[in-house]
């Protein structure tokens, strides 16, 4: 019998992937619902919002952002 | 009007019932309003040629009219399909056209005259002691539209800038969010508007686009005030036909048209005095909603100063269309941006995606950076609205060169927007253990089919969809004919086995 899972298909490169997942396990694996491959992964629709925030304040202490490159001329 | 514009006047009229049409053609001023304004040229001389006609139109004499090479048949087509929308043409007994009746009968009244409709206006019969001119209800109506396009664009400049301009009714801030132009972040005191994606569009478009983008939302609001939308057009309609620096008279107005004088006043549609409310001016918005003439002349809000317009002689006559040619931005290679204009509200528009630097009396300097162009993704507008606003309005020295703007800011701009986005999320459905490989296939078949399969992952036989109400119903469906096989098969054997003992 076929099942239907409701929830976020979330689409993301390698990199950003294994951050979603140390997220997830630093979260209580409470976003993941199934996790389908090296780029996809099926999440927790509620938990969206929130893992948006969490990948960007991820993302801000791994990747330098050079802000400033076009304001010096 | 612009054929945006009565593109999106058309859009509306489009979706309302045949029984309004024929009330609305009652009045000889939308009749003719709809024809000069709504119709091609085609349209026009089918309806002039069918108007005094005893008899229905024969399809095939329409058709020996025009040429049969394909860009006519073409024209044909599109002057048919518009009619028609507009309810203007009935097809009698699958052979003929007839113009509908209400119109047809509105329209020789509005040409030849006669009648008493008074749906052109009343004017007042008592002049008015301080008439008021038209250099005046012009400054009036600009005052009262750019008060509104200021307020669309939010308060991000208004601390630097405030005080040059007025604030606006509350009636309409509702109107602008119900339009969703701006949202409103925050309660209470602290509440703050922001511009919205679809705000940005609306002020990228030309004044006249503008305003009936912004009745038709009071159109749609209308209708749940329970004010009759035949009224409210009618008397738009009617208000395009009157004539600038003459007041009417709002004795034969209907109730719901006294209501919507004062909604009007607020968008500087028309002028009333708070102490006479016998009599109103038209301003040059109103008188312009269904003509080609510009509706805001010496706009000084959004005026620019680049040189060929800073002369007085080109001042007084230049208008918004003409300046938006003109163009005010320079953009160079290295994310600098001179703006030659002093309008607050040109001003704001451009601090909503850059970094202001220096204002001069003529001139601002501004700059592109990550961080501001971020701030305004964040709030909504997109990197193609910030490209495109900067095209339609560069300078003519940019103009010259192909492409007008430097590619690498283009392609900065883009890529701050995709840097945002480091992965992408949809709503909806993962669906597995669908059976066997054939199942699968004809399941991912049908969702392809209805348009609903975001993604396959073949290996693992999974699938996912971004609506399930009708995968559901597929998969039941399926599940029934199988059981209903199934015991046809069972049934099959048993009586099978039952004919072959005998009872």
């Amino acid at each position: 019998m076929p099942r239907a899972i409701p929830g976020v298909l979330v689409e993301c490169d390698a990199s950003i992937k294994a951050i979603i997942n140390r997220i997830n396990d630093q979260h209580d694996h409470d976003f993941i619902i199934e996790d389908i491959d090296d780029e996809h992964v099926l999440i927790k629709s509620s938990k969206l919002d929130e893992l948006k925030l969490l990948l960007k304040d991820a993302l801000k202490d791994s990747v330098r952002e050079n802000e400033d490159s076009s304001e010096s001329d | 009007m612009s054929s945006t514009a009565s593109q999106r006047a058309l859009d509306y009229l489009e979706q309302l019932p045949g029984t309004t049409f024929t009330k609305l053609y009652q009045q000889p001023s939308t009749a003719l309003a709809i024809f000069r304004r709504m119709l091609p040229h085609l349209a026009k001389n089918l309806v002039m040629a069918m108007l005094y006609m005893p008899a229905p139109f024969p399809i095939a004499d329409l058709d020996a009219w025009i040429k049969p090479d394909s860009e006519n048949a073409q024209a044909k087509d599109r002057a048919l399909s518009i009619l028609q929308r507009l309810r203007i043409l009935e097809e009698s007994d699958g052979r003929s056209y007839k113009l509908a009746d209400a119109f047809a009968r509105s329209l020789r009244l509005a040409l030849t005259g006669g009648g008493n409709h008074r749906s052109f206006g009343v004017p007042c019969s008592t002049p008015d002691a301080k008439a008021m001119t038209v250099g005046w209800l012009d400054t009036f109506a600009r005052q009262q539209w750019e008060a509104i396009l200021y307020y669309v664009v939010g308060s991000v400049a208004n601390a630097t800038l405030g005080g040059e301009v007025q604030e606006i009714s509350e009636g309409t801030k509702q109107l602008l969010q119900k339009g969703e132009f701006v949202t409103v972040k925050g309660s209470g005191a602290r509440a703050a508007t922001a511009i919205t994606e679809k705000g940005f569009s609306f002020l990228l478009q030309e004044v006249n686009a503008q305003i009936w983008t912004l009745l038709i939302v009071y159109l749609e609001v209308s209708g749940e005030l329970q004010m009759d939308p035949v009224d409210v057009l009618s008397f738009l309609f009617t208000l395009g036909s009157l004539e600038l620096g003459i007041s009417y008279s709002t004795s034969n107005l209907t109730p719901t048209q006294q209501q919507m004088l004062e909604d009007l006043a607020d968008f500087g549609l028309i002028y009333r005095r708070a102490t006479d409310t016998s009599r109103y001016y038209p301003t040059r918005l109103a008188t312009t909603l269904t003509s080609d003439a510009p509706a805001l002349p010496n706009s000084s809000l959004t005026a620019t100063t680049t040189t060929q317009l800073n002369n007085n002689a080109a001042n007084s006559t230049f208008d918004l269309a003409a300046q938006s040619e003109k163009g005010y931005i320079i953009v160079e290679t290295n994310y600098r941006l001179y703006a030659y204009t002093n309008s607050p509200l040109l001003i704001s528009i451009l601090s909503l995606f850059t970094q202001l630097q220096t204002r001069y009396p003529n001139l601002i300097t501004a700059k592109i950076t990550k961080r501001s162009i971020q701030t305004a993704i964040t709030s909504g507008i997109t990197s193609q609205q910030i490209i495109e606003y900067l095209t339609a309005h560069a300078h003519p020295i940019l103009r010259r060169q192909a492409p007008i703007l430097p590619p690498t800011v283009v392609d900065q701009i883009r890529l701050w927007q995709i840097e945002g986005e480091r992965m992408t999320a949809w709503r909806g459905y993962l669906i597995r253990d669908v059976g066997s490989q054939e199942d699968y296939e004809k399941a991912v078949q049908y969702a392809e089919a209805l348009g609903v399969l975001r993604k396959e992952f073949r290996s693992k036989g999974w699938f996912f969809v971004s609506r399930m109400d009708q995968m559901s119903g597929y998969f039941k469906n399926l599940a029934a004919r199988r059981r209903e096989a199934m015991a046809a098969q069972a049934a099959a054997s048993q009586s099978g086995r039952s004919s072959a003992a005998p009872p």
